[in-house]
């Protein structure tokens, strides 16, 4: 008997775990690479709006946060995942992929720039991250929906 | 029978005449020298280049439960823009919904938010328009499916749903929650998407900027009340931040067809935006 309880104990216990990890789905990689871009973004938007300090450091983290995330989202999208982990990415990501490909590839593309800019003080940054910025908003204009 | 007949007639007679089609008396056109600095301004604010487009020559597509709407041509074009309107004609376009010919508009152009401008405002705007280049595009009429593209009909939806007056009254004695609701109200449109609307297409005050279903697909046009499903939890600060750079407190972006409204609203002035969010706090919350 008490063996029999342990082996239960044990099972409810694995249990959340292995669900974790057979459940790391595309739609909930997208998920967790976009909330990295956010939270990539609050130190760099902090900055610039004038309530943290430059540090040219943190501003690379960051920069080098968005790469990641250039390198791997975009192969997140197979057929099949347009539904599901409540998503938000909008049906033309699959009807229209030469676009959203398009998207993607200005995001990467002003990632790069900013990395290879390495900016020294906050108007360099100002320039280096605002290409990032509506890079962000260019693609979720046409490739998000807008959930409450 | 003859009865009936007389009946139809006689409605059909009363049809007629209380949706005849109004123009303001020239009279009331004030004594102005136009701004055209300040019509660009309210062009920034009602985001006429986002359904006109950045030439003003029409042609995007407005899919509805009625139908699709044709967004016209309001280049300075003589034929097929508006380059030959007189004043007046544009301001009883904007604030009445009557077009120069004296036929309803569909209110798919918002006149039921432009008609809270003042004329002086309008008269701005139109001379800020003036300064587009012509652009000789037609791009046809609304494709609506019946009773809906019985044009005069609009004159009976009008007296339902075109009011001048404020929709939030009280301003609690404030200047700037008075020039926010200005904004917001008017020349904004806001209520336009963030307020749900009935079955006849009108915008369900009691449910004022408390966020609808997305007009032009999959989603929601959130709620903007200082409710907890709202705005609640941004300052005002925050809110103006968002309207300037299209960020949100943690750094998410606007995206979808806000995008477009965001930068437009990036043109204002910084009192303007802070204005426009000392009304959204100040509005009743609702969820």
């Amino acid at each position: 008997m008490y063996r029999f309880l342990l082996m239960i104990c044990t099972l409810l216990f694995l249990l959340p775990g292995s669900q974790l990890l057979a459940g790391d789905s595309p739609q909930e990689q997208r998920h967790e690479l976009m909330e990295q871009s956010k939270d990539a973004a609050k130190p760099v938007g902090g900055m610039l709006k004038g309530e943290m300090e430059f540090n040219a450091a943190t501003a690379m983290a960051s920069f080098e946060s968005w790469a990641t995330v250039a390198g791997e989202f975009g192969k997140l999208f197979p057929e099949g995942t347009e539904t599901g982990y409540d998503t938000e990415a909008k049906k033309e990501i699959w009807t229209d992929r030469a676009g959203f490909e398009v998207e993607l590839a200005k995001f990467d593309e002003a990632v790069s720039r900013a990395i290879a800019a390495n900016p020294q003080s906050l108007d360099e940054l100002k320039a280096a991250a605002g290409p990032v910025f509506k890079s962000c908003k260019s693609c979720h204009e046409a490739y998000r929906v807008e959930k409450e | 029978m003859r009865w009936i007949l007389a009946g139809l007639v006689v409605a059909g007679l009363l049809f007629w005449w209380v949706t005849e089609p109004p123009s303001l008396n020239p009279a009331a056109l004030p004594d102005h020298v136009a701004d055209s600095a300040n019509g660009e301004l309210f062009f920034h604010a009602g985001s006429c280049a986002s359904c006109h487009g950045e030439d003003l020559a029409g042609g995007l597509n407005l899919h509805s439960d009625f139908g699709t709407f044709v967004v016209p041509n309001i280049s300075p074009d003589s034929d097929s823009g508006i380059g030959g309107w007189s004043d007046l004609a544009f301001v009883n376009a904007m604030m009445l919904g009557v077009s120069p010919g004296g036929r309803h508009y569909y209110p798919s152009f918002p006149y039921t938010s432009y008609t809270r401008m003042k004329v002086q405002d309008l008269l701005d705007l139109k001379a800020y328009l003036d300064t587009f280049q012509p652009v000789s595009n037609n791009p046809g009429p609304h494709e609506l499916d019946f009773p809906w593209n019985v044009r005069r009909g609009i004159g009976l939806w009008k007296m339902r749903y075109l009011s001048q007056g404020p929709v939030v009254a009280d301003t609690s004695g404030s200047s700037e929650i008075e020039r926010g609701r200005y904004l917001v109200e008017g020349a904004g449109h806001c209520a336009e998407c963030h307020t749900s609307r009935d079955r006849f297409g009108g915008l369900e005050l009691n449910q004022w900027l408390a966020g609808a279903a997305n007009p032009d697909g999959e989603g929601r046009v959130p709620n903007i009340t200082p409710h907890q499903d709202g705005l609640a939890a941004w300052s005002e600060s925050e809110i103006a931040y968002y309207l300037e750079s299209g960020f949100t407190p943690d750094f998410d972006t606007v995206g979808g067809s806000m995008v477009a409204v965001q930068e437009n609203l990036a043109r204002l002035t910084d009192a303007d935006r802070k204005a426009i969010s000392a009304y959204l706090k100040s509005i009743p919350a609702r969820p």
